[in-house]
């Protein structure tokens, strides 16, 4: 009993100093948005994307802003809880890993809009995004299907998450629509970070005679583009955000989602107070995801298959796009 | 398999033992002075940061100075802690384990902001060696390869000439196994240890190295990836010799290379099988392991010198 005092005596005093802290931030600004990101920003892909989107909601509605990078599954909970004790009015948790912390801790702190990006747990103050990731790897995939000269693709991931394999799936139907008798080859490095082993997996794939590689590995990704830059003849096409600017003689271009653009719009809707819990699936027709071809170069892409990846796209625009079955 | 695919087989086994050799062979070293070094991680992701610091201001091998040094200084932390403040050494060296991936990450922030070093950092390609390289099978795993991985062929003669022809190698081994008689002959275990900490600390941080400036070309916060604890379990698969460490090594990198083929040839595994095999390999290698047992008597006693 003793114990249960101790703690509830700790709680007002938090609650104290939580309530003479408030109307000093109040002054500032009191609109506070914070990022949870589950591996470094420095990445060039997922989680600089994500930094990208946070800073743009803080140049654009003035929000004042906060961001952590997560290491264990047991911190995310911790941290949501954090950011909604401190009065955050909007929490990012950047992954579909994030979503059960979200929903044990939203119902915690009405206050507080919790949004994760991938998933599908949404509640009253929660909301997860969906990305049609599978439509610009659709693309990607036929650009791929195109282009190759050996007939062999390959598609490197850094873990078997359920929206890298989807993406892949994706990408396989488009390389098959274009070429159906190309050999597809997939391989995961087993984490985010190792770019030597990165570099490595992308070494065997090209070793067996893949001529253009999808990879979405984030920081380990980076040893991908190294090995296509040592190599001759070999083309990289990059995931999550533009990479088109890692390796530019190499990359044949990029599955970009626009966190930024995807992050604003949840953020403008939270401002102006039209907030609704619910699942957002973002696709091609709100711009947030798209196929990007490398600008500086231009030639690796033949005309008529940039007309055709139009063309497609345009059905998918209309939402008139069928994905073939996916294997 | 034909012969090409041999030969990639066999380069892969070396470019991934090439790191793991050095890092391995530094920490045989300190343990055969009777110290454990956990901490290699944080000694390993600090090289690597420093070569990539160092590699970016003055080029490749100021980037290898750079990473030397680098673990040379996390080491020396290390040193303190468990030689001079006679620390715990399994609990010291996973504080510097977690310091060394902590502080690499921060800096990396700091120093090169949300875009991180990209693919900006100068490299050392493969030297082919004249004839030898063009041997079959295995001319391009020896003999065209990155010059740190020729550097490493004399410096395991040397440092199992160190360990077992020289005094000073023996005046180490007797730290390793009966401090106290060391002691009574004239032997300072806590002067020995320091250096074969440095020392650690410097081939952990050429193990960095390797990994940015002769692979990745990069650096990603975490890129060391386990090594140390890799590094680690060579040492005790390598039965704390020079040679059986290099062997040790290469079997480790065979495994990992026959991981990337495994998945790049479409074996029909599920790919974390793949991604386990070395780790498997090298369980079952170790219970294979039969004989005497071959760690150093004092390893881990942080009370060694005292007694």
């Amino acid at each position: 009993m003793k114990f249960t005092k101790n703690i509830v005596f700790i709680n007002i005093a938090i609650v104290n100093l939580v309530a003479c802290v408030a109307p000093k931030n109040e002054a500032s600004t009191n609109f506070k948005v914070a990022l949870l990101t589950p591996g470094p920003i420095s990445d060039q892909s997922w989680n600089g994307g994500a930094y990208a989107g946070l800073m743009r909601i803080k140049d654009s509605l003035g929000a004042e802003v906060s961001h952590i990078q997560t290491k264990t599954p047991a911190e995310f909970e911790q941290n949501f809880r954090q950011y909604g004790a401190n009065g955050y009015t909007l929490v990012f948790g950047h992954g579909f890993e994030f979503q059960d912390a979200a929903s044990r801790v939203a119902p915690e702190f009405p206050k507080t809009i919790y949004i994760t990006t991938g998933g599908t747990a949404t509640g009253v103050n929660q909301a997860a995004m969906g990305f049609s990731f599978g439509q610009p790897s659709f693309l990607a995939g036929f650009v791929a299907g195109s282009v190759t000269k050996s007939g062999i693709v390959g598609c490197i991931g850094g873990t078997e998450l359920p929206p890298v394999k989807a993406s892949f799936a994706a990408f396989t139907a488009g390389v098959h629509t274009a070429n159906p008798k190309a050999t597809i080859l997939v391989s995961y490095i087993g984490n985010w970070d190792d770019a030597s082993a990165g570099k490595e997996q992308a070494l065997a794939q090209i070793g067996q005679g893949a001529d253009v590689i999808f990879q979405n590995a984030d920081a380990a990704g980076l040893g991908v583009f190294q090995a296509a830059k040592q190599t001759h003849d070999v083309f990289i096409i990059g995931s999550n955000a533009d990479q088109n600017n890692i390796a530019p003689s190499v990359t044949l271009g990029s599955v970009l989602i626009d966190l930024p653009r995807a992050f604003m719009l949840v953020a403008r809707e939270v401002k102006s107070g039209t907030f609704k819990g619910r699942m957002i699936q973002l696709d091609t027709k709100t711009d947030v995801v798209r196929w990007v071809p490398n600008p500086s170069l231009p030639s690796a892409i033949p005309v008529n298959v940039t007309q055709r990846v139009d063309s497609i796209r345009a059905t998918m625009l209309a939402e008139q796009f069928v994905m073939p079955p996916l294997s | 398999m034909s012969n090409n695919a041999i030969g990639l087989f066999l380069e892969a086994t070396v470019r991934t033992a090439t790191p793991l050799a050095y890092a391995a062979l530094g920490e045989l070293v300190v343990e055969r002075s009777g110290v454990l070094n956990i901490g290699l991680e944080g000694i390993i992701i600090a090289g690597a940061f420093g070569a990539l610091v160092g590699a970016g201001a003055g080029g490749a091998t100021a980037g290898f100075v750079a990473a030397v040094c680098a673990g040379m200084i996390i080491a020396s932390i290390f040193a303190f802690f468990v030689v001079t403040l006679k620390s715990d050494q399994i609990i010291s060296g996973t504080a510097i384990s977690m310091f060394g991936l902590g502080v690499t990450g921060v800096l990396y922030k700091i120093l090169y902001g949300t875009t991180g070093a990209a693919l900006h950092t100068p490299t050392v390609g493969p030297l082919v060696i004249p004839f030898l390289g063009d041997l079959p099978w295995v001319g391009g795993a020896l003999f065209a390869q990155p010059v740190v991985t020729y550097a490493l062929y004399p410096l395991v003669v040397a440092v199992w000439c160190f360990l077992n022809r020289s005094a000073a190698g023996l005046a180490l081994r007797a730290v390793g196994e009966r401090p106290e008689a060391a002691r009574a002959a004239g032997i300072s275990p806590s002067r020995v240890q320091w250096i074969s900490i440095l020392f650690g600390g410097a081939m952990g941080g050429l193990c960095g190295g390797t990994l940015v400036i002769a692979q990745a070309g990069t650096f990603a916060e975490g890129i060391s990836a386990g090594r140390g604890v890799i590094a680690i379990a060579i040492v005790v698969l390598g039965r704390w010799t020079a040679v059986g460490v290099a062997g040790a090594a290469l079997l480790f990198g065979a495994a990992s290379a026959l991981q990337y083929l495994a998945q790049a040839k479409g074996w029909p595994l599920p790919y974390q099988f793949s991604l386990a095999l070395p780790y498997v390999l090298t369980l079952v290698a170790l219970a294979g392991l039969r004989g005497r047992v071959a760690a150093p008597a004092a390893l881990a006693r942080s009370d060694a010198e005292s007694i």
